[in-house]
């Protein structure tokens, strides 16, 4: 007999491991309060946002792929692929601007469409598939861009995207938390969203109970496509220049984050709150790394550590349920 | 052994990659101008080489149904350490092929013992470690260090009797790992666990002993890449790795081997390697642009994996 009491209890510790997450965002912070006291200044946590903005907003479409059960390594490529689209196409008139970032989000969701048509008509594994296909769209970056930083843009684009609302939020950083905001209700509230954690947790049980599988396979890699494009406009609206490998690298920042937030490669469990404390945990682990006088490199060692040893506690923490 | 003959003919996967390296080379000396000359041919084996044993190492954690994308890196880090200790002496080349063999066999130790505790998946830990060895390689160097010691180079490059050195290298390494894989308890308890790891464990095999084997299998395979990557490039190169761990794969799957393990073996995995060498030399002698490589590379790769679906599983 378990009493209310000992249920209490366990529900509370299974509350306290789901969002340990942001308990160790709020450790690492206070820890950093204690090596400068600007961390806690709303000005500070605003600018970490806005760093953090392209990749975070690609990362709520992998989260969806992953609570799926699926992955998506081919984001780096599409934020760079998206960068130079967006720059050649604005040619530096401010008038273009609707243009190019409607054609931006539209080849992001395409690269997203044929991932998921290559993984939802096969059983092959995403990994490796995403893999590939990054391989392939760095390939149409180079061809397209012919291998050098080509295309310019229009100040409007930049001025509106970093100005500071009421001098503290920037625009890319409201336009993260809104991705995330929407990625996190539509992942709650909607009928496409719950599904996709029964089919991310039992694939079997989702095709015996008639869920669309294959278009809900196709809509949410063309939503990580697509949130990936957009990635890659706030790049290129963070840094005003386009690259052909401006988002080499990102799938590891983006992949850490997730998995520290609680969403496993398994499927079925997660969310996009956690990605967006994965996000900060990691950003603001990076700041203090910078801090320390470690460059570049020691981040991605940080990063695989991440990757690694989240993946084994979560595991841990679900065989012991 | 007959009916081992007969089921081997059954599967055409297990032999379809020969057929095609035969027609590849057909294609290519018809179709590629200055490609059947004595001097590409040998070029070809060359550049096959180094792939071809990475692939083998690869092979065996396929086999096992585990996979390994650490190993691109991890020949890169290789590379840039032997260089820089040898730094293009000849007396130090034990030293250098030690480092390369026993810090590839170490760390394939590291990442087997880390699968068998954490029980994270292979995918994951070893893309992980990916990471990891890139970030260690740039901060060791973030640019070309030391020299080949002239043995590396001479394994690599050097004909004999027309004969590629590399090319025996390769054979050798590919007779000995099926020889272990076919005639030996550990290499069918490798085919055991890749086909069903719980019935191999209570068959009484020590499954954790074989998927340590195996990664030690692919970090030498690594150390022995880098020594001939090392002594084809002649320097200590940060990026010499970079995307061999996707090519070790897609060699691996081209060869027949299913990635869900249990079936396969090596020497599909050196034809494939063969067709992806042959395959890039055609390219680069039809002057077709860098950018366009990269593509046509990255469909190879995706063919190759949506080639390899389990029989019978398809919907």
């Amino acid at each position: 007999m378990i009493s209310a009491l000992q249920i209490n209890r366990l529900t509370m510790a299974a509350v306290v491991e789901r969002n340990a997450i942001w308990i160790v965002l709020l450790v690492l912070l206070l820890a950093g309060t204690a090596l400068s006291d600007a961390f806690l200044r709303p000005v500070y946590l605003g600018n970490v946002v806005r760093q953090l903005a392209p990749v975070g907003i690609a990362a709520v479409g992998v989260t969806l792929v992953m609570v799926l059960g699926g992955i998506d390594l081919s984001v780096g490529a599409v934020i760079s692929l998206a960068a130079v689209i967006c720059a050649v196409q604005m040619d530096g008139k401010t008038g273009n601007i609707p243009w190019a970032l409607g054609t931006t989000l539209l080849a992001g969701a395409v690269v997203g469409l044929a991932n998921g048509l290559l993984i939802a008509f096969s059983r092959a594994s995403p990994f490796i598939l995403t893999l590939g296909s990054s391989l392939a769209v760095y390939g149409l970056t180079q061809i397209y861009s012919g291998g050098t930083a080509r295309g310019v843009i229009a100040p409007e684009f930049r001025e509106f995207f970093n100005y500071r609302i009421g001098g503290i939020v920037p625009v890319l950083a409201l336009a993260f938390l809104l991705v995330a905001l929407a990625g996190a209700l539509a992942l709650r509230h909607s009928r496409h969203g719950r599904s996709l954690y029964l089919i991310g947790s039992n694939p079997r049980a989702a095709r015996i109970t008639g869920l669309p599988i294959t278009r809900i396979t196709l809509v949410t890699y063309s939503l990580s496509g697509l949130l990936a494009g957009f990635g890659g406009i706030a790049l290129l609206a963070r840094s005003g220049v386009s690259g052909t490998f401006s988002g080499r690298g990102l799938e590891f920042d983006v992949l850490a984050a997730v998995v520290l937030g609680g969403t496993t490669f398994e499927g079925g469990v997660g969310g996009v709150g956690g990605t967006v404390a994965g996000m900060l945990v990691l950003f603001v682990a990076f700041n203090m790394v910078n801090m320390a006088g470690l460059n570049y490199n020691a981040q991605l060692i940080i990063k695989g550590t991440i990757i690694i040893a989240s993946s084994a506690a979560y595991g841990y923490l679900k065989r012991r349920e | 052994m007959r009916r081992d003959r007969a089921r081997w003919l059954q599967d055409p996967r297990q032999y379809a990659i020969v057929i095609v390296l035969l027609l590849a080379v057909l294609a290519a000396v018809i179709g590629v101008p200055d490609f059947n000359t004595k001097e590409n041919l040998g070029n070809v084996v060359t550049q096959s080489a180094a792939l071809g044993v990475l692939a083998i190492g690869q092979t065996f954690v396929i086999l096992c149904g585990l996979i390994d994308l650490s190993v691109g890196q991890l020949l890169g880090l290789i590379v840039v350490l032997s260089c820089d200790l040898a730094s293009g002496r000849p007396e130090w080349f034990v030293a250098a092929m030690a480092l390369a063999l026993g810090l590839g066999a170490a760390c394939g130790a590291v990442t087997g013992l880390l699968n068998n505790w954490l029980r994270v998946h292979p995918l994951i830990l070893t893309f992980g470690l990916l990471s990891v060895l890139q970030g260690t390689i740039f901060l060791y160097t973030d640019r070309s260090v030391g020299q080949a010691p002239p043995q590396f180079a001479w394994l690599a490059n050097a004909r004999l009797g027309g004969l590629p050195a590399a090319a025996l290298v390769l054979l050798l390494i590919t007779a000995t790992a099926h020889l272990v894989l076919t005639r030996t308890a550990i290499g069918r308890h490798v085919y055991a666990v890749g086909g069903n790891e719980e019935h191999a464990r209570r068959a009484g095999i020590n499954t954790p002993g074989v998927k340590l084997f195996v990664f030690v299998m692919s970090g030498l395979g690594a150390g022995l890449a880098a020594v001939l990557v090392a002594g084809r490039l002649g320097t200590g190169f940060p990026n010499a790795g970079t995307g061999y761990e996707l090519d070790a794969i897609v060699a691996v799957v081209l060869g027949g081997t299913s990635l869900a393990g249990g079936t396969g073996n090596v020497i599909g995995t050196v034809a494939a390697a063969f067709v992806l060498g042959l395959i890039n030399n055609s390219l680069n002698l039809l002057q077709i642009s860098s950018f366009v490589q990269i593509l046509v590379k990255g469909l190879i790769v995706i063919g190759a994996i949506l080639l390899n679906q389990p029989a019978g599983d398809r919907q």
